[in-house]
């Protein structure tokens, strides 16, 4: 479970992120969705520990990312916006690197990168340099390091950009398949027809605000619109009239 | 921690290994351009200096007739007489004759009356090349004058030991191994260029290329303290840098046997113990550089900016040895202080076999360590800032 408390952060002149709140349930996949520019990268930076927040935390399974970082981490898996792979290293070999970083080794370490290789379907290009695979193979690699060490809480930064059509729906029916694992996943998208198929649970953010959360159901019924699309425009729109 | 460290290490180390330009720079490259830049320059010079002194000196004359005796007594000396071309002076302009000897037709009447008879050196003193024939020949025509001097003193019964009241003697007290010093005095160059190539590529992978390629930020939210992390990298680029640098000081010392040091009577102290020696004194400042790359790097977004930066630090080194090839000082304490130049000062004075003390060599090894410490607790600062991602 992830609990995001208050959470502010301020580059400059720009306040990224203004006081976001919100709660990732284990076994459900939660959709973090905004315009570009929302403050969703920030946010999933912050519960990554790669940024302080100024003011608020958030906790991973009851680990303070400001006090305890490094357990926090470890129960957390994160695939960032930016997530490149060392290209002479094989797919295997990337894996593992992360897999001893986070403190496994051994016959355990090489039976974790055999059961991610087969569930993500890995199989056939797992001994490649990373340089010579595809973009879709090469998002599966950076999933399975950010699982190697078999976190409970997923942190997924608009993980379908730049993959084709069956690349997304593999990758949308192996996300399916950690919730089922009981995995609590964040997913954050700027699309809305992406959120909506794929998450339990909606976060809409703009302008550094949460302005509606909830299932879909929800957010319908806040808005007062049917079409989900429609929904998501209006909140992002009333949010900017009164920012 | 150490588990960590060692793999962060082990994985920069593997990763690099597999990059051809890295490699090539590290084992080829980095160790050889010294041993063959130095080899090559030294036989082309030391060759050309021996041979210009044993080839007769061809000396073109304008009017050999006028003064048969002097022509005599050149050929005897190694002189070999060309005829002069039509138009001396437009000659040696023209690079055609580096000198022209020029004998008037009134040569031989002032001579037999005693008077001073004037003979032309028609030469260029800006022509650098030139000037060693000119001064031979110039030093041939003044043993010349002293001959005829001291003849014409005795046919007046004067001791023409009246002329020389003073008999300068000059005692050469320097070592063989001393006299090496100009040409020892850019090989410590050459041991500061491997270890900071030999750093250079892996430097730059390891921070700008690791932020370039997208693999800094995930690599950051994996259960490592960035002090580890920063650790284990310059850990890889230090034995980079020192790979380079041991192969270079074995290749230089190699090549010892490839110089004609006995055609120049001076003998260059590089056997095995003064390379190890060497190798050893030069170490910490494979740690110096490799925390300075680092640092540099770390504030660059790309490889290829990156790149430029460093690029910089390829004349750092070269300042001190410069600065000792000018203004040559004899080694004092206070530079010891000094990186590069310390290591500069201490491999030289190996090479002489000159005996600095331990004292030396302990303020050396600890002012570069404590620098290249400090480097490092930079380096660290930096990863910490959040700023760090770009």
């Amino acid at each position: 479970m992830i609990e995001v408390e208050n959470i502010h952060k301020r580059f400059g002149k720009v306040q990224a992120v203004n006081g976001v709140s919100f709660r990732v349930a284990d076994g459900r996949i939660t959709g973090l969705l905004g315009p570009n520019g929302a403050g969703k990268s920030t946010t999933l930076r912050i519960l990554s520990t790669v940024l302080k927040p100024d003011q608020g935390t958030v906790r991973v399974d009851g680990s303070d990312v400001r006090a305890d970082p490094l357990a926090a981490r470890l129960k957390l898996g994160v695939l960032p916006h930016a997530s490149g792979l060392y290209p002479r290293l094989t797919a295997r070999e990337n894996i593992r690197y992360y897999g001893e970083l986070n403190g496994l080794g051994g016959q355990a370490l090489n039976a974790r990168i055999d059961e991610l290789a087969e569930l993500l379907e890995m199989r056939e290009f797992a001994d490649r340099p990373a340089k010579g695979i595809s973009q879709g193979q090469r998002i599966k690699v950076a999933l399975a390091r950010a699982l190697v060490h078999k976190p409970r809480n997923l942190a997924l930064d608009e993980p379908t950009n730049g993959l084709d059509v069956m690349a997304t729906r593999a990758l949308r029916a192996t996300i399916r398949r950690l919730r089922d694992q009981g995995h609590c996943v964040l997913f954050s998208s700027h699309v809305m027809q992406e959120v909506a198929q794929l998450c339990d649970a909606i976060v809409i953010i703009a302008h550094g605000r949460i302005v509606a959360q909830g299932t879909p159901e929800d957010i319908r019924r806040q808005t007062g619109e049917t079409d989900l699309e429609e929904a998501f425009v209006k909140a992002v729109d009333e949010s900017g009239a009164s920012a | 921690m150490m588990r960590k460290l060692w793999t962060v290490f082990r994985k920069e180390v593997v990763d690099n290994l597999r990059d051809r330009r890295t490699l090539l720079t590290v084992l080829v490259f980095g160790p050889l351009f010294g041993p063959i830049f130095y080899v090559a320059i030294m036989n082309v010079a030391v060759n050309q200096q021996i041979a210009n002194f044993n080839r007769p000196l061809k000396l073109p004359v304008a009017g050999a007739e006028y003064a048969p005796h002097l022509i005599g007594y050149l050929r005897q000396h190694n002189t070999q007489i060309e005829p002069a071309p039509a138009d001396p002076r437009q000659a040696v302009k023209d690079g055609k004759a580096d000198v022209v000897l020029v004998i008037p037709k009134d040569y031989g009447a002032a001579f037999d009356a005693g008077r001073p008879a004037t003979l032309q050196l028609v030469m260029d003193q800006a022509k650098q090349s030139a000037q060693k024939n000119v001064s031979r020949a110039r030093d041939l025509l003044e043993a010349y004058e002293r001959e005829i001097t001291a003849l014409r003193l005795l046919a007046r019964g004067v001791d023409p030991r009246a002329t020389t009241p003073l008999a300068v003697e000059t005692v050469d007290v320097s070592t063989p191994e001393a006299r090496a010093g100009m040409l020892l005095a850019f090989i410590p160059y050459f041991f500061l260029f491997a270890a900071v190539i030999g750093a250079f590529y892996l430097a730059i992978d390891a921070t700008a290329g690791e932020r370039e390629r997208g693999s800094l930020e995930p690599l950051l939210t994996t259960a490592v303290a960035r002090s580890t992390l920063i650790s284990g990298k310059l850990a890889a680029v230090t034995l980079f840098s020192a790979v380079s640098l041991g192969l270079d000081v074995v290749a230089l010392s190699w090549s010892q046997g490839l110089i004609p040091a006995a055609k120049l009577n001076i003998v260059v102290n590089f056997g095995g113990h003064t390379a190890l020696a060497i190798f050893l004194v030069m170490l910490p400042f494979c740690l110096l550089i490799a925390a300075l790359l680092t640092v540099v790097a770390s504030f660059t977004r790309s490889y290829k900016e990156a790149q430029t930066w460093l690029s910089f630090i390829f004349i750092l080194p070269m300042i001190p040895v410069f600065a000792l090839f000018l203004f040559p000082t004899e080694p004092t304490i206070w530079m010891m202080f000094v990186p590069a130049l310390s290591q500069d000062v201490l491999a030289t004075a190996l090479m002489k076999g000159m005996a600095l003390g331990a004292g030396f060599t302990a303020i050396s090894v600890l002012s570069t360590l404590i620098f290249g410490v400090l480097l490092a607790w930079l380096a660290v600062w930096l990863y910490r800032r959040e700023k760090v991602l770009g």
